[in-house]
């Protein structure tokens, strides 16, 4: 009985609550890199498979690259995003909201971008998707990248959205970044995951430029 | 207009027609689309819009749009009355009592398909069915049960009992629990969607090249399997970080129900292993719209890549329906033998073992196909380890259950024929992990009657049981005990009568997913079809019990009928929509049956404090939680402790 926990008061019930929701937040993130890494390990293990086995040699025949330039620059735009994203975070945390909504707006700028190229690079294609094993791989990952290039947008969007809307609310206390209210630590719980992910992203994106343009 | 399951239906159908006027749109030029006259574009852009219209519909993307311009969150009000069921709530509970009926409206048609198949088996020659409405009605058959069995007690119980359990006020993301639900309905309107387009003949596998060549009905297998596995993924997620960051003060690991380490290792598998089924689902579609080759071995892709993405899902997922049914066998067996848990600890450490090692077995699964021979040894021996740590979850039932004075309720009997049923699963299964069985029977019966045995003969017991048990705390009545053990009874028998003839017809080289088999084996094949139709009819006693017990002639149930110590038997019928008053501070775990100096499991009251009951000792403590006083808040105050035998 000597290690029981404290009973709680109504105060401190919710300070618990609030303290699980952000503690919530921490594993999610973690829980959807492990989601979306398995998800992309399909991607990668078609990939190294078909290009061992290649059973008709077919794996790449000549002339199957994807458009470089347009597959670097979707690169870029994630990674640009994940840097702009890691810059203007510890900003908000010093109270300067404007510099973050600035550079959040240029992040999702920049995914939308990236997204968009994406889809503009898959009508630029000089080869029909079922040529090869490594155009169909090809194929598979740009639309999965669509996918989760633009959920990661949309979750940054949102956090920016939110920002601004509890941007008055919350000026008294310094802002989103430094208020000790919940709907702000809330927040900032959820802007630290998007921050991780958009991490993982650029990794991601800079590993599958990798494999499709140089390997 | 209120959104409700109307809506959602009307937003399905409207999403389908804008895909699939977007897929002809797109498509209806492509030579391959002209020469066969197949567009499977429009199909899977309907059935993927469809599904799209059902989650607006029902209100799941309200909150996700709301955010888009910054809008918090509006919280819910408790609703009353039966339309709450046909409703996105973020009621816990509701949506477990949700999931209870759409896990069953799979399982029934399923069933449905089932007797079918057993039907066209009555007889070696005289057909039925032809040869290829046989294979759909397999194919379907399969796939909707696997469908269903993955959400079996992950869906209705997880979400139901894991708050409660662990002592939480809510799920972690409500919205994302309700949205698994409703996209798990929707995969079942997809697959049933299936029949029209023509069905599909390569079991619930989804083997290519078959795939890749079938009709259009594949093309909701691809699509479903996608919807069910989002639905999965979302599940899993949701309990991890509820029972990661969601326990009460005092719940530590060591105190955590076993039905919850159970749900906890069952989504790391959920979540885990479900996305690469994801990415081979969406690489199939691709092959069969944008006319990629992943599967296609002519064109440089490779049907193995299938086997190999499906079974490093379809592996783990046996345990993704084996565990969970452990966990309420070892939930309810303290209970009714009033015994400890044996080694809870082992219990726990034997689920996550099984749990990883399930993802180093798949390729056996391949030892016919796709795979290096050299590679075979490797493989038998990951299984055959793999029968350690289920091992060791069996033992914790049996050492329970040694020298215990058993009392034989009707959830009780269906935890011992879990036990009777997965000994043989269990015992075929390692025959099944070494190569020469697995050559031998490889594709026959006796493979079907071996994952029967696990799947229904586990999970599905398991499954019953636990409504049995938990029905009174669900729906504060008691379901009828008489009607209860005679459809266990039935269940039972037959279901070893249907299943353990298939083993012999196995064994005498009877193939499966073949429509004609040998004259010889005609007696055994009627045995197992005549069975299942009476083991098919043992469920519309369990529905007649249902109906009985809850409609025609309800009896109140007693907060805590079974005199259990979980946490979930202490708080009041009704639940509260906050399931606690104050958030509960949980003293010990709940498996100290006959033990006088067992501390109380949990203090619900708050006000009582902790320090009174240290400074009364255990043995007041202990008093007072047999007292049940209620004390004004409907909720007793120390509980579930006491020298109760």
């Amino acid at each position: 009985m000597s290690d029981a926990p404290a009973a709680l008061d109504v105060h401190a019930e919710a300070e618990f609550e609030l303290q699980n929701a952000e503690g919530a937040i921490w594993t999610a993130t973690r829980l959807l890199i492990g989601i979306v890494t398995f998800a992309w390990s399909a991607v990668a293990f078609a990939y190294f498979y078909l290009r061992a086995v290649d059973p008709a040699q077919l794996w790449r025949p000549h002339g199957t690259t994807p458009p470089v330039l347009l597959g670097t620059l979707v690169a870029l735009g994630v990674v640009g995003g994940a840097l702009i994203n890691a810059y203007a975070a510890p900003r908000l945390r010093r109270g300067e909201t404007a510099d973050w909504i600035f550079a959040t707006s240029v992040t999702v700028g920049l995914g939308l971008l990236a997204a968009g190229l994406q889809v503009w690079q898959l009508t630029r294609l000089s080869f029909f998707p079922g040529v090869s094993g490594y155009t169909s791989v090809f194929i598979g990952f740009a639309g999965l990248n669509i996918a989760f290039i633009l959920g990661g947008t949309y979750w940054v969007e949102t956090l920016l959205a939110r920002a601004i809307r509890l941007r008055p609310a919350l000026a008294a206390e310094g802002g989103p970044g430094l208020s000790t209210l919940p709907a702000a630590r809330e927040f900032r719980a959820s802007l630290e995951g998007c921050t991780y992910f958009w991490w993982y992203m650029a990794i991601i994106s800079v590993l599958f430029w990798f494999l499709f343009y140089v390997l | 207009m209120q959104q409700s399951v109307l809506t959602a239906l009307l937003g399905s159908a409207i999403g389908y027609l804008v895909g699939h006027w977007l897929g002809n749109l797109i498509a209806s030029g492509y030579p391959v689309v002209q020469s066969s006259g197949y567009n499977n574009v429009a199909i899977v852009l309907g059935l993927c819009f469809g599904v799209v219209g059902w989650m607006v519909g029902i209100g799941t993307m309200n909150y996700p749009l709301a955010k888009l311009v910054g809008r918090e969150p509006v919280p819910e009000s408790p609703t009353e009355g039966w339309t709450r069921f046909f409703k996105m709530t973020l009621d816990h509970k509701v949506v477990g009592m949700q999931y209870i009926v759409g896990v069953l409206m799979f399982f029934f048609t399923g069933g449905l398909f089932a007797m079918a198949i057993r039907t066209e088996l009555l007889s070696p020659t005289t057909h039925y069915w032809g040869p290829d409405t046989y294979l759909q009605l397999v194919s379907e058959h399969g796939t909707i049960m696997m469908m269903m069995a993955t959400s079996l007690v992950v869906g209705p119980f997880g979400n139901f009992l894991v708050p409660l359990m662990i002592g939480s006020r809510k799920m972690a993301f409500p919205r994302v629990e309700a949205a698994s639900f409703w996209i798990f309905m929707s995969g079942f309107l997809v697959i049933l969607a299936a029949l029209p387009l023509g069905g599909f003949n390569t079991g619930w596998t989804g083997y290519a090249p078959l795939q890749t060549e079938a009709k259009q009905g594949m093309d909701c297998y691809l699509v479903g399997f996608a919807v069910i596995g989002t639905g999965m993924i979302l599940n899993g997620f949701n309990q991890i970080v509820t029972i990661v960051n969601y326990r009460a003060p005092g719940m530590r690991w060591t105190r955590l129900p076993i039905f919850v380490w159970s749900m906890l290792a069952t989504s790391f598998l959920l979540t885990l292993a479900t996305p690469v089924f994801f990415g081979a689902v969406y690489f199939g579609a691709l092959d069969r719209t944008v006319q990629t080759a992943f599967f296609v071995d002519a064109h440089g892709g490779s049907s193995f890549l299938w086997e190999n993405l499906f079974w490093f899902f379809g592996h783990p997922e046996v345990y993704i329906m084996a565990l969970p049914g452990f966990g309420i066998v070892a939930e309810m067996l303290p209970v009714f033998t009033r015994k400890p848990l044996f080694a809870y600890k082992v219990g726990a450490a034997g689920m996550f073992g099984v749990a990883l090692l399930s993802f180093f077995v798949w390729q056996h699964h391949l030892f016919q196909s796709g795979i290096n021979p050299d590679m075979r040894p490797l493989f038998m021996l990951t299984t055959e380890l793999i029968s350690i740590p289920t091992g060791f979850i069996y033992l914790v039932g049996m050492g329970t259950l040694w020298k215990a004075r058993i009392r034989y309720t009707v959830p009780m009997l269906f935890c011992l024929a879990l036990y009777f049923n997965f000994l043989i699963g269990g015992v075929t299964g390692v025959y099944l992990s070494d190569v020469p069985v697995n050559v031998t029977v490889h594709g026959s019966f006796f493979v079907m009657a071996h994952f029967h045995y696990t799947i229904m003969g586990g999970l599905v017991f398991a499954f019953f049981g636990g409504v049995y048990y938990w029905m009174p705390k669900m729906t504060g009545h008691m379901l009828n005990d008489r009607l209860g053990k005679i459809h266990f009874w039935f269940m039972f028998v037959f279901f070893n009568f249907t299943f353990f003839p298939l083993f012999i017809v196995g064994l005498l080289g009877m193939p499966r997913r073949v429509f004609e088999y040998a004259p010889r084996l005609a007696h055994l094949n009627d045995f197992s079809s005549i069975s299942s139709f009476v083991l098919g009819a043992s469920f519309l006693i369990f529905v007649a019990n249902f109906v009985w017990s809850i409609w025609i002639d309800p009896k109140p149930a007693p907060q805590n009928p079974w005199d259990s110590k979980g946490l979930e038997w202490q708080v009041p019928t009704p639940i509260p929509y906050d399931n606690f008053k104050r958030i509960p501070i949980v003293l010990a775990d709940p498996y100290h049956y006959g033990e006088p100096d067992a501390l109380p499991v949990a203090d619900l009251g708050g006000e009582l404090g902790l320090a009174s009951v240290g400074a009364a000792g255990p043995s007041a403590a202990a008093g007072a939680g047999t007292s049940r006083t209620g004390a004004g808040d409907g909720q007793s105050r120390i509980v579930g402790g006491g020298p109760d035998e």
